[in-house]
């Protein structure tokens, strides 16, 4: 096997192995069992309820896992001492962080996709309840999933960038969260600013707002929730949008990742 | 072409309010093939800032280090020798096992080949038992013995260790500086560093002595041992009077006689003992210890 | 070296995927979401001391929703949006902060023509009038309220007294009793939309008034015409368009929520759109 897979491997245990892991997904296991109960709760909308309550459960845990998972890693590494051990050997820097993110990567897509496959009966028994004058689209909750394990990548790749900079879980943690909220904002931030109510601004601001935006991730472009809770439809050009800007910018944060970490000076 | 290059290599660190702390000056050293040469030093000499360099993790300030002719930190480099780090700590959620295949596949060993070189460092460290149980629950001691035992594992030619003994009990001790015989008939080259004496006198070819960041001694182990010589003591039963009385005795139990015969007296004690017959049951030499002589060049450095 | 290359490489790629990405983003079907907020006190209780703080971000995320709204309303986008939430929403920021006034002039402002829920909008004014004991604009809307829509007049007539007592300005009873005696509902409208626009700083919400104000006016011309038919000809017109060939108007005015202006057996001007935005019928 490479080197860049048994790195990817070695990660993906550490990650699995990790007890704190099995307590938040056993949560959000249960979180999802009570789905179809709680979406009965709602008048006229159980499977509109139903759908967005999954997905969001599972986009909820996505984010955290990313969050948690990416604002550990390198600096811990740093921390206890395994570069001392791991970085000696003939690893390379680069292929040390990427193996960090594909891990991390490997690991949402797999919990996502596992978490989505428990949804599906979920979401049928509570559809059957009370049926909808939408269908079930699935085809866009799946889409709806894809984005949202595409989302928590991104936010992973992130906190990775902000932990191979880091000594300490402040700067990681936070600052992914951060980044989180502002790029979940941007686009209504962006849509406020460029529409036709605003004249009160300065043209300035609106300057500064734009390119904010331009450099911010755009986490809205991942978001497929409305369509899949509302069978609207999705137009196949708006995926390829999306899947281009997503990979073209978690490349752009692994790069400069890749290129912080090595150039910093492990003691 | 010798395994290891130092070539005035010296090294600053930030230290508190701005100061610079002068971790090493001009070190300037050479490890030549198939030797074992031990780095002295009390604690904050400099030993481990000389590893990290050899081993890439820090850059010298100035000065260039060759490892195998390869400049310090490649690829080449890292893929030359087996490094211990001073205790080293590892993925704990992994086996030594699991753990020992990425060692393994960074040095882009086969997988049957990893598999059989684990059993085998594995079993040099005494570590088979616990060899499928996480690292979480590893005695700083198991710990030590899972390093050497990834140092060993691709067999190299050259091995940096940083205190390879720290944290071992006396079996563990003994159990390395065997290793370290062994790895030396074989015609491996060990370049390791501690801050005790004995184990240098145990094993090693040549030592370094480091002091404040600066090399204060490289010498030859057995001539240090040979040099320290400072006279010896005698057992002789039933000694003639002439012999009682040119040599003091330090001990007369009525049968066996103890003296002490100071370095320059020996040819003397020597010939006039065997013209007068007498029967000597042991000679054996008196000398200054490694201890002592590295305590000595320690607090020179200290005046 | 080859990262930085790397690095370049991908952010002038990145650039040149920016324009088309965002001018793609601004397709997609609405995004702003209201989402469901807990109960009123379970937020007061987690947010403390910020529970006014909260109350306002709510009405700021409202506005801003509600904005949105607007937009696409002009654009002719159907979109459902979420008026139970908007509602439940104001409500909570009523309980959270009963003085911040915004809740209270923009459940007024939204809740009232187009969704007819003017029995809730006049409770919670009701709420607001026990905090905010001094705001003169509390009784008047729900006067109006009352008499406009819900045709209470003594109810009215008590929330007029009431706001000119606040207000000092007793001209404010006798424009009620004009309202509620003399004038047309449609006049009673129009000069009520008057006020609100020239008070109201929020655009989107001045943008829904003025639609409101052009229909009404649209409707007001019409009645005039049909007042005029009626006198001229002693009978009511059959169709709108029998005031056009009469000459009674040029041009058959537009109704800006998109119906076709019509009157029924009474002569009354109504519209097929009943005055209300695509997704509110
Ligand atoms: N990362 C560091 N930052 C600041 N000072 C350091 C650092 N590492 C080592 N030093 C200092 O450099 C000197 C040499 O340290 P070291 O090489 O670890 O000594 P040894 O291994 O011989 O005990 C000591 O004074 C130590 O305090
Ligand atoms: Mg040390």
């Amino acid at each position: 096997m490479s080197k860049f897979a048994v790195l990817i491997q070695v990660n993906l245990k550490t990650i699995l192995r990790d007890r704190i892991l099995h307590a938040i997904l056993g949560a959000v296991v249960v979180g999802l069992l009570l789905v179809p109960a709680i979406s009965s709760f709602s008048m006229r909308q159980v499977q509109e309820l139903a759908i967005s309550l999954a997905l969001s459960g599972i986009s909820f845990f996505l984010l955290v896992m990313a969050i948690l998972l990416g604002s550990s890693s390198i600096w811990r590494d740093v921390e206890q001492r395994h570069t001392t051990s791991v970085l000696t050997l003939p690893l390379s820097r680069t292929t040390y962080v990427l193996a960090k993110f594909a891990a991390i990567a490997i690991f949402l897509l797999g919990t996502g996709i596992l978490l989505g496959i428990c949804s599906i009966p979920l979401i049928s028994v509570a559809a059957a309840s009370y049926p909808s004058d939408q269908p079930i689209l699935w085809g866009n909750l799946v889409v709806a999933l894809c984005g949202d394990i595409a989302k928590s990548m991104l936010i992973a790749a992130m906190a990775l960038l902000l932990s191979s900079i880091s000594t300490s879980f402040y700067l990681p943690f936070f600052g992914s969260v951060v980044l989180y909220l502002c790029g979940s904002a941007s686009q209504e931030v962006y849509e406020y600013v460029t529409g036709e109510f605003v004249r009160a601004m300065h043209p300035l601001v609106i300057v500064i707002i734009k390119s904010v935006y331009c450099l911010l991730p755009n986490l809205a472009a991942f978001n497929y929730k409305v369509q899949a809770v509302y069978a609207l439809p999705i137009p196949f050009e708006q995926i390829a949008w999306s899947v281009g800007y997503g990979t073209l910018y978690v490349a752009m944060i692994l790069v400069l990742a890749v290129l912080t970490f090595n150039r910093r000076v492990l003691g | 072409m010798n395994p290891i290059l130092i070539e005035r290599i010296s090294k600053s660190y930030k230290g508190k309010k701005g100061q610079r702390i002068q971790a090493l000056s001009e070190l300037t050293l050479e490890v030549k093939p198939g030797e074992i040469l031990g780095v002295l030093g009390p604690n904050g000499a400099g030993k481990s800032t000389t590893i990290k360099i050899l081993t890439g993790q820090i850059p010298p300030d100035s000065g260039t280090v060759e490892i195998l002719g390869a400049m310090a930190g490649s690829m080449q480099a890292r893929s030359a020798f087996g490094y211990l780090p001073e205790n080293p700590a590892f993925y704990d959620f992994l086996t030594p096992r699991e753990y020992l295949h990425l060692v393994g596949a960074a040095f882009a060993m086969s997988v049957d080949r990893i598999k059989s070189e684990s059993d085998r460092v594995l079993a040099l460290l005494d570590l088979q038992t616990d060899s499928d149980r996480p690292l979480r629950g590893f005695s700083k001691g198991m710990v030590q013995r899972l390093g050497l035992a990834q140092a060993l594992l691709h067999d190299p030619d050259l091995f940096i260790w940083d205190e390879p003994m720290s944290g071992l009990d006396p079996m563990g001790r003994a159990l390395v500086k065997g290793l370290m015989l062994e790895l030396k008939r074989r015609g491996k080259t060990i370049f390791f560093s501690t801050h005790v004496t004995a184990d240098v006198e145990a094993v090693c070819d040549r030592v370094a002595v480091i002091v404040g960041g600066r090399l204060q001694a490289l010498n030859d182990v057995q001539e240090i041992l040979a040099d320290g010589i400072e006279g010896y003591q005698v057992q002789i039963l039933n000694p003639s009077a002439e012999l009682a009385a040119r040599f003091s005795a330090s001990e007369d139990n009525g049968v066996m006689t103890e003296l002490y015969v100071s370095r320059e007296a020996l040819p003397g004690f020597l010939d006039l003992a065997s013209r007068g017959g007498e029967d000597i049951r042991l000679i054996e030499p008196r000398r200054r210890n490694l201890e002592q002589f590295f305590l000595d060049i320690v607090s020179r450095n200290q005046r | 070296m080859k990262g930085r290359l790397a690095l370049v490489t991908l952010v002038l790629a990145y650039l040149c995927l920016l324009p088309g990405f965002i001018g793609q983003m601004k397709e997609r079907p609405i995004e702003v979401k209201l989402g469901y907020q807990p109960h009123a006190r379970v937020i007061r209780l987690v947010s403390g001391e910020f529970s006014p703080l909260v109350a306002e971000m709510s009405v700021v995320n409202l506005l801003f929703y509600y904005g949105t709204l607007v937009d696409k309303w002009q654009k002719n986008i159907i979109i459902r949006p979420e008026y139970m939430n908007m509602f439940r929403m104001l409500s909570t920021v009523s309980e959270l902060d009963p003085y911040n006034q915004d809740a209270y002039y923009f459940a007024q402002a939204a809740f009232t023509w187009e969704l007819g829920r003017v029995k809730e909008v006049n409770m919670l004014l009701e709420r607001g009038m026990q905090f905010r004991t001094w705001d003169h604009w509390l009784p008047f809307y729900a006067g109006f309220n009352s008499a406009y829509f819900l045709k209470d007049y003594a109810a009215a007539a008590k929330y007029m007294q009431r706001s000119a007592e606040l207000s000092g300005d007793t001209l404010r009873t006798k424009l009620a009793s004009r309202y509620l005696y003399e004038s047309s509902r449609t006049s009673m409208a129009l000069s009520f939309l008057d006020g609100m626009i020239a008070r109201e700083k929020n655009a989107a919400v001045i943008k829904t008034y003025q639609v409101r104000k052009e229909a009404l006016q649209a409707v007001d011309t019409i009645e005039q015409a049909v007042l005029a038919y009626r006198q001229a000809k002693g009978g009511n017109p059959a169709q709108v368009s029998d005031l056009v060939a009469s000459g009674l108007i040029k041009v058959l005015p537009r109704d800006p929520y998109g119906g076709e202006f019509y009157l029924d057996n009474d002569g009354r001007v109504r519209t097929t759109s009943q005055f209300a935005n695509p997704d509110q019928r």
